[in-house]
């Protein structure tokens, strides 16, 4: 006889999925309520299209054959000069058999697949978060060991740089970034954005590698050290790849802040993912498709980042 | 090998400052075996401790060899190489597996090739009787196997001194006799020894002086047959009452 009794968990799914069917449901009636007509046929032509390019031709001459290849055409045009004939693939012909042509003249239409604007804003999301997350972890890393420092000028001067960012909020201290320092240095509005994300989320992850340098037993530096490495030694190879694997998990959680929080620099006018939302919001009207969209792009990048950082920790849990 | 001359360590705590270690004038010589003994607190910890520099000293003089290491120009970390250290509660680098435990310092410390490394930390290990967990995890050794460990990594440095403190109160008594074997195994090769310890047995039978500390003072500095039966002061005679 079981000592405990275990209920059973399948009513409480139950319940999951009927508060689950109740939301989606209480969406759509609050949707309906705005008479809201939703046009998601609209938003994959924001990630990728077909653009008509006019197929131009590149000599003087007349059309002298069109032949028909499935959905192809291919326009012939013979040189006025006499030299070798030139076969143009189009998919929409816009020229007759025997027509002259001119150099740059258009034949037809071909079609190429062009990137869309959320498909570039997810890009430039992720570089943006990307470099400045690493040029963070730099400044973390450092600030974090000044912060630890004997020394009482690394120490004063990690400890203001920490208050500072961390009184402050990141969309002032973007602004201020662009406008002041970024006027004063003459600096682009894209190195001002990630400029402004990294010193924000160093000061974040100095606090974090602090607590990991922290937390690692005083044991392992005096075992170090009696071995006759230096302070220096004894950080690279002895604390800091603990500290690290220590740190890992509210590490994973800054980057993915990181990324959301990187929605910011759309202010100062980087085509990001949120700002590629908001223009293809004014052009095509679908407001809540495209936000939508936009939300499960963000979701969609930082549970595979968060997916990675756990496939990372599982790896270095090898040795405990 | 060790000199000490009016070592003084004061600890700053909230209350009295505490005189940890108070005085202390002594030496080992080369191949000798010191085993240091006393109640918890008398400051024998510390005292080890202070030979490597590992605990900074309010006054006197530490010599290793001759060198000064509380002097100007004495770069600490040449000095340490020759001194090995043994601690209580093991402390190997637990993202390092054994091997890498004996290696590492080898290497950085000493400038060895990994292969020269690799060969004199096997040996080692051969000689501590653990060859065979050269590739594990420390956190799967026993407390008992990953102190032969401890005290292999010490002696891959190739030291001229072993500093042992309290080498075996962290461990469960049935592993206590395979640390102290390798011990003994060493002291009988001429290691200059320094051991704090509680075994009492070991110091009988390894130790060529044993000294008594209490309140940060060396109050008996004799050979073990003199201490063990005829030992001087009351404060000895009390301890020896206690753990014998």
């Amino acid at each position: 006889m079981a000592l405990k009794h275990r209920p059973a968990a399948w009513p409480w799914y139950l319940l999951l999925a009927a508060i689950l069917i109740g939301l989606t449901a209480g969406l759509w009636v609050a949707t309906q309520r705005v008479h809201y007509e939703w046009r998601w046929e609209r938003v994959p032509q924001y990630f990728a299209y077909r653009a008509e390019v006019p197929q131009e031709s590149p000599v003087a001459g007349r059309v002298s054959a069109i032949q028909a290849d499935g959905a192809l055409s291919r326009v012939v045009v013979t040189p006025a000069d006499g030299g070798a004939p030139v076969v143009l693939p189009v998919e929409t012909v816009q020229v007759a058999i025997g027509d002259a042509i001119d150099r740059e003249d258009s034949v037809g239409d071909h079609y190429e697949w062009r990137i869309g604007p959320l498909t570039q804003g997810l890009w430039v999301t992720i570089w943006i978060s990307f470099v400045s997350g690493l040029v963070g972890l730099l400044i973390g890393l450092i600030t974090g060991l000044c912060r630890i420092s004997d020394n009482p000028t690394l120490r004063g001067l990690a400890i203001l740089y920490i208050e500072l960012i961390r009184g402050t909020p990141l969309l002032v201290q973007i602004f201020i970034f662009y406008f002041f320092i970024g006027t004063v240095l003459n600096l682009d509005r894209i190195v001002a954005g990630i400029g402004a994300l990294a010193l924000f989320v160093g000061a974040y992850i100095a606090e974090i590698i602090r607590a990991g340098i922290q937390s690692i037993p005083k044991g392992q530096t005096e075992a170090a050290r009696s071995l006759g490495m230096s302070a220096f030694q004894n950080m690279a190879y002895i604390v800091l790849p603990q500290a690290f694997k220590r740190v890992l998990p509210p590490l994973a959680g800054q980057f993915i802040s990181l990324i959301k929080d990187s929605s910011l620099v759309s202010v100062i006018a980087i085509t990001d993912l949120t700002k590629s939302g908001r223009e293809i919001i004014t052009a095509s009207f679908a407001t809540f498709e495209i936000w939508f969209t936009v939300a499960l792009l963000y979701l969609v990048v930082t549970s595979l980042l968060s997916q990675l950082l756990f496939w990372l920790e599982r790896r270095f849990a090898r040795s405990d | 090998m060790i000199e000490v001359k009016n070592l003084l360590k004061v600890f700053e705590g909230r209350g009295q400052p505490v005189r940890a270690v108070d005085d202390v004038s002594t030496a080992v010589a080369m191949g000798e075996v010191v085993v240091i003994v006393g109640p918890s607190g008398s400051g024998k910890s510390t005292f080890l401790r202070c030979l490597n520099g590992l605990e900074e000293f309010d006054d006197g003089q530490v010599l290793i060899d001759g060198i000064d290491i509380a002097g100007s120009k004495t770069n600490l970390n040449t000095v340490r190489r020759e001194v090995g250290m043994v601690f209580q509660h093991f402390n190997l680098f637990p993202h390092k597996t054994v091997l890498e435990n004996l290696t590492l310092a080898q290497r950085v410390v000493r400038k060895r090739k990994a292969g020269e490394a690799n060969e004199r930390a096997m040996a080692l290990l051969t000689k501590v009787g653990i060859a065979e967990k050269a590739n594990e995890y420390p956190s799967r050794l026993s407390g008992g196997q990953q102190q032969r460990v401890a005290i292999a990594r010490a002696l891959a440095m190739d030291p001229k001194v072993m500093l042992f403190d309290e080498p075996t109160s962290a461990l469960d008594p049935e592993m206590v006799g395979e640390v102290l074997d390798v011990m003994k195994q060493l002291a009988r090769e001429g290691m200059t020894m320094a051991v704090v310890t509680h075994e009492m047995g070991f110091a009988r039978e390894v130790a060529q002086r044993v000294l008594f500390m209490d309140a940060g003072r060396i109050l008996e500095d004799a050979p073990p047959a003199q201490f063990f039966t005829a030992p001087q002061e009351p404060r000895a005679q009390a301890f020896l009452k206690q753990v014998l």
